[in-house]
């Protein structure tokens, strides 16, 4: 059982951090040799079990049920248990980023401005009228564009009060 | 600098032939409002009886566009200043008929060069609208809240001529992005208040 909850904290690192595919892997590998086991039946065990929890987070399922899910399986009371109590723990995480890779479109990665004053132009040879400008970086499928705008100052503050709106809003449903 | 070379104050005395006061403060905004590259048509157009030839009408559209343009420029206010540009042997009532139109126009001709001066895309109208999304193929039963913002952005009026293009972007923003940008936003204001006040 020792090994058992070894396996399951690399599985739930590994959970947690979908990103680390080569700690994740190497971490297998140590487990494999430590415990002598073969690392090739050992990883389609591994695929096996991840089915559960990623399951599991899609339906938004409670560690009561995973515990019972992995007991149907085959698990033993104890072992399905000791998951139940790390898939309890971890889920905040884990359906932190299920929800953070739905899909969005046009997402606003990143605003950048500088504001300013026109000094003069090839029109008028004093203005002194106040500009914004804002660039906006947004992530359209897997580029990044740029997008630049400007704008007056009575756009600006409207542009602010919409956005307290939109704020205001979002609480509200949140 | 001299407003406008001789030649040109010589074209400008052809107003004298107008039928009507009304028909040459008619002729200044149209000549004010004209990009060089109309002045052809509008001489046609405008100034029939008043030159000799097509050639004399384009040089008195493009002398009065000239003239307007550069009180505009130098942002000259007062009827003296004005006065003090033409010539000491120029008709003296057609100087006072030019400069009180051009008196009567200057803050609207200035507020045009403004509008139409180079810029970056201008943002031209906004919309939004807050969502909630309840599923997705990651995770079947949810509810995150999620703002779309639709921002309609023209853009440099002078490259388009008459024909702005508007594009209309839409973007999606959450909570956490949202959070960013109005604490970005609020630091403008900051500031901005800040340069009002000193």
């Amino acid at each position: 059982s020792q090994q058992f909850s070894a396996l399951t904290e690399v599985l739930f690192r590994f959970l947690t951090e979908p990103k680390e595919v080569e700690r994740f892997l190497a971490q297998l590998s140590d487990f494999a040799t430590m415990n002598k086991i073969s690392l090739g039946p050992l990883k389609n065990i591994v695929k096996s079990i991840l089915l559960v929890p990623n399951g599991a987070l899609k339906r938004n399922l409670s560690s009561e049920q995973v515990k019972a899910d992995f007991i149907a399986l085959g698990l033993s009371e104890e072992k399905a248990s000791y998951f139940a109590e790390q898939w309890k723990v971890n889920s905040p995480t884990l359906t932190r980023l299920a929800v953070g890779q739905t899909l969005m479109i046009n997402q606003l990665i990143d605003m950048e401005w500088k504001f300013g004053v026109t000094a003069g132009s090839s029109e008028l040879e004093k203005v002194g009228s106040i500009f914004l400008q804002l660039k906006l970086v947004i992530k359209k499928g897997s580029q990044l564009e740029n997008v630049y705008v400007e704008l007056t100052l009575p756009q600006f503050y409207s542009f602010l009060h919409e956005m307290e709106r939109v704020k205001t809003s979002l609480e509200s449903f949140s | 600098m001299a407003a406008l070379r001789d030649a040109e104050f010589a074209a400008l005395q052809s107003l004298l032939k107008a039928p009507s006061k009304d028909a040459v403060r008619q002729l200044c905004q149209e000549c004010f409002s004209s990009p060089p590259a109309a002045f052809g048509p509008l001489a046609q157009r405008a100034c029939p009886g008043l030159a000799a030839g097509p050639e004399e009408a384009e040089q008195l559209v493009s002398a009065l566009h000239n003239l307007t343009r550069h009180v505009v420029y130098c942002g000259l206010t007062r009827a003296e200043d004005i006065l003090s540009l033409f010539p000491e042997n120029f008709h003296q009532n057609l100087k006072n008929l030019l400069t009180k139109i051009i008196l009567e126009n200057i803050s609207v001709w200035r507020n045009e060069a403004q509008a139409s001066q180079i810029s970056l895309p201008r943002l031209v109208d906004m919309d939004w609208r807050v969502d909630i999304k309840t599923s997705s193929d990651s995770i079947i039963r949810m509810a995150v809240p999620t703002c779309l913002l639709q921002l309609k952005i023209q853009e440099d009026a002078a490259l388009c001529g008459n024909n702005p293009v508007v594009s209309a972007l839409t973007v999606e923003l959450s909570k956490e992005t949202l959070d960013t940008m109005l604490e970005g936003l609020g630091r403008i204001r900051d500031q901005l208040s800040a340069v009002a006040n000193k």
